[in-house]
């Protein structure tokens, strides 16, 4: 007895301290929504356009009988994109990680599926399909990417060994894939489901507000959007990120339920790199087909649609229109005010966003308590369509700049700090106290290893905020500011100005595409000199 | 002598290119296991005595020269099914009970698993595993997971054994304990085996011969032939003579 006793004693030492971890965060989440509802109630910001959760939850109450359609479109379009983005993420993944070529071939159309602002495809889809169509096909793009990397990474990741062991009864790529690889593949898989689950939705909202179709949460919002009730636009905010918070912790009890384990809130932002070729000559080959092949597609898709030339501009239709016609120099000059409006906007808001997350994440090494009570409300914004909320604070801060920049570092620093919190966390106990063993101090340390060690996260970070920061800017523009591509995208939309439509998607994807890759390039350099791989 | 049922390895070289230098794993080398014989490979990491496994295995191909498992090719051996495998640290797929763990081969070569219905049950009597088939890996002990993944190594009733320093990761005490019911196993089975190890003790207790290898270029240094008699028992360990063998190859090992 008298050995066991000081055991037990540290279980439920343990234990406690595990209660109060987590009655700390219900306690945060308290003091939040008590603040909240003091603001609002006290009408602090904006004159009410921050309304109380108790006035938010009467307005919901009133409204209850408007939600029920809106939210069966959303989930409809969500759903079916879900289901169809997954499924053909998790086939393109298994024949990536099986044949490493096709994954070189198709990193062009993975690169753009990944880096392309769903607003600015959002018209171009509405005019070139019907009906829930288009809410489907972004869905299924807001999935593609991260299932399909989790799938990569989760075949590659098969121990070695297992593998040798079918290949030692013979068994080649079909019998392994079956026995080994698929199935330890389904953690990673489980949680890029997890992470799709509320892109999925996302998506589903943004291509509501591109039109078609009178129902669905993204109508709704933008509908809402001009009679000025923040109670109301709250209300349908809230709820649309309830709905991605439940998808995405369904598919965490699903994954918890099968496999016993539940892995860390990252979202993969890069392809996983395939083994480089060692001829030159293929190199440039496979790479030429990589960035051919999207516009293949392109054009491929439009013929197999059989959509109007005049509607639908194919890869030359769109040349035509910018550098052929007697209009061209008028919309390319067009095209270009909105470019020097919406980019440096863009860039700004990133580096912002960025750095703001960067010192956030190193304070979270040097003060661990501030986090332990932050990182909760960090990770619930990873699954918030938080881009979708944009209406909501276009009613706090107005229809200025600022609201780009409020929007823009929004939205790019939540994922940059979750990125660069976890991936400073992974840094190894010892190699932090080695520098400590050796007397240095608290800022020392940084220096020495956490800044360096976190690197590949804060590139990461990075190629995650790229795509995000021009889809929040142009969000931003579309609904509020008048100015640059976003506004661009919907003024055509109301001129029927097709070629312009096509003109901004385009761009707004190659721009998107060029930065990541700028990114993608200057990480090579930077962390291959270092001996480091990129982080997920 | 050509071993029908044994191992033929003839004039095997094997280089790999890493970091822009080449290094040469195997060098010209032959070995020939007759039927029924226990050979034990013993040498510096970076021997290549790995690398000549997976080339017995059929996981890797020879740039020159000639490996025959019972006349065939590693590839034509392992699809018919007439070799078994243990690797080192057990690899068992965790998400599957011992059983069919166990049963994992027949999978792989497309047999009925009802066939093997009693088999499976004498194995996992055979390396003490009763009351477990049903137990995923994670619930047993590292000893349990080698003997289950030496049940599956047999599964198949093979003719060639090849054994990856399948008790590398287990700690001395029970390595031994091992070693002994390695030997009961194998006696029963009559298969040609082929053990690659790290320990001396293991190499001499086990084997009929133990073959010295050494590095740069990986090459056969040595052979040298144990004369004790089987069954061995674990008092062999003291015998003056297990002394002098273990002292042999350890000379040999340093390059004497």
């Amino acid at each position: 007895m008298a050995t066991k006793t000081p055991a037990a004693k540290t279980e439920s030492v343990l234990s406690l301290r595990q209660k109060l971890a987590r009655y700390s965060t219900v306690r945060n989440w308290l003091l939040l929504l008590v603040f909240w509802e003091i603001i609002g109630q006290l009408r602090l910001v904006a004159d009410g356009a921050l309304p109380a959760p108790s006035a938010i939850l009467a307005r919901m109450w009133v409204d209850w009988a408007d939600y029920p359609p809106h939210i069966w479109a959303t989930l409809e379009g969500a759903g079916a994109g879900f289901l169809i983005g997954n499924a053909v993420a998790i086939a393109a993944g298994v024949l990536f990680a099986t044949f490493p070529l096709t994954q070189r071939l198709a990193r062009g159309v993975n690169v753009a599926l990944f880096a392309l602002p769903p607003i600015a495809v959002s018209p171009i889809l509405v005019i070139t399909f019907s009906d829930m169509t288009p809410r489907i096909i972004l869905a299924a793009i807001g999935c593609y990417f991260v299932t399909m990397s989790a799938t990569v990474t989760g075949i590659q990741q098969t121990d070695r060994r297992i593998v040798d062991v079918v290949h030692a009864y013979g068994g080649r790529q079909w019998k392994t894939l079956i026995y080994a690889q698929m199935r330890s593949a389904i953690p990673a898989i489980l949680s890029g489901l997890r992470v799709a689950a509320p892109n999925a939705v996302l998506g589903s909202i943004l291509a509501e507000f591109g039109g078609g179709g009178r129902f669905g949460l993204g109508v709704y919002l933008i509908g809402s959007l001009g009679r000025g009730e923040p109670d109301r636009l709250w209300g349908i905010g809230l709820s649309a990120t309830v709905i991605a918070g439940l998808a995405y912790l369904l598919f965490s009890l699903i994954a918890t339920r099968l496999t016993g384990t539940s892995k860390a809130v990252t979202v993969p932002a890069s392809p996983p790199a395939p083994k480089a070729e060692k001829s030159m000559v293929l190199t440039l080959a496979l790479g030429t087909v990589s960035f051919a092949l999207p516009f293949l597609l392109w054009w491929l898709m439009l013929a197999i649609m059989g959509t109007p030339a005049m509607i639908a501009k194919t890869p030359v239709g769109l040349f035509d229109y910018l550098f052929m016609m007697p209009s061209s120099l008028v919309s390319l000059g067009k095209l270009a005010t909105a470019l020097g409006q919406t980019l440096p906007m863009t860039m700004v808001g990133m580096a912002v966003g960025l750095s703001f997350a960067f010192a956030l994440a190193l304070c979270s090494v040097l003060y661990t308590a501030i986090i332990r009570g932050f990182m909760p409300v960090a990770l619930v914004t990873q699954t918030m369509p938080l881009v979708a909320l944009t209406p909501l604070l276009v009613l706090i801060l107005g229809r200025g700049p600022s609201l780009i920049l409020w929007i823009t570092v929004s939205v790019t620093f939540f994922p940059a700090f979750v990125t660069m919190a976890q991936g400073l966390s992974m840094v190894s106990r010892a190699a932090i106290e080695v520098p400590k063993a050796y007397g240095a101090g608290p800022f020392r340390q940084l220096w020495l290893v956490s800044i360096p060690a976190s690197l590949p996260y804060l590139f990461a970070a990075t190629r995650l905020a790229v795509p995000r920061a021009l889809l929040g800017v142009m969000i931003a523009e579309w609904l509020a500011t008048g100015k640059g591509l976003g506004n661009l995208l919907n003024q055509s939309r109301g001129y029927l100005d097709y070629g312009m439509i096509w003109s901004v998607s385009v761009v707004s994807v190659l721009i998107s595409v060029l930065f990541y890759q700028i990114v993608v390039a200057i990480e090579q350099r930077v962390l291959s000199k270092r001996g480091m791989a990129p982080a997920q | 002598m050509n071993a029908e049922h044994g191992i033929t390895i003839n004039q095997v070289s094997r280089s790999f290119t890493g970091r822009g230098t080449l290094v040469q794993a195997l060098s010209d080398v032959s070995l020939d296991c007759p039927e029924g014989s226990f050979t034990a490979l013993i040498g510096p990491s970076g021997c290549g005595k790995s690398t000549l496994l997976r080339l017995a295995l059929g996981l890797d191909a020879p740039d020159s020269g000639q490996v025959l498992i019972s006349g065939m090719t590693p590839q034509a051996a392992a699809k018919s099914g007439k070799t078994g495998v243990a690797f080192q640290d057990a690899a068992l797929m965790p998400w599957r009970t011992v059983e069919d763990n166990i049963l994992l081969p027949l999978d792989v070569l497309g047999r009925k698993r009802s066939a093997y219905h009693d088999e499976v049950a004498k194995l996992v009597k055979l390396v003490g595993l009763d009351g477990f088939e049903k137990a995923l890996p994670g619930e047993l002990s590292g000893g349990m997971r080698q003997r289950a993944a030496i049940a599956r190594a047999l599964v198949t009733r093979p003719e060639i054994l090849f054994l990856d320093e399948p008790f590398g990761a287990l700690d001395q005490i029970l390595r031994r304990q091992m070693n002994v019911e390695l030997q009961r196993i194998w006696m029963e089975s009559n298969a040609t085996t082929l053990l690659v190890t790290h320990g001396i003790d293991e190499a001499i207790f086990l084997a009929d011969r133990v073959v010295v290898m050494q590095s740069k270029p990986g090459r056969i240094s040595r052979i040298i032939d144990v004369p004790f008699d089987r069954p061995r028992t674990p008092d062999l360990f003291a015998h003056p003579t297990f002394h002098a063998l273990e002292k042999e190859i350890a000379e040999a090992l340093d390059g004497h």
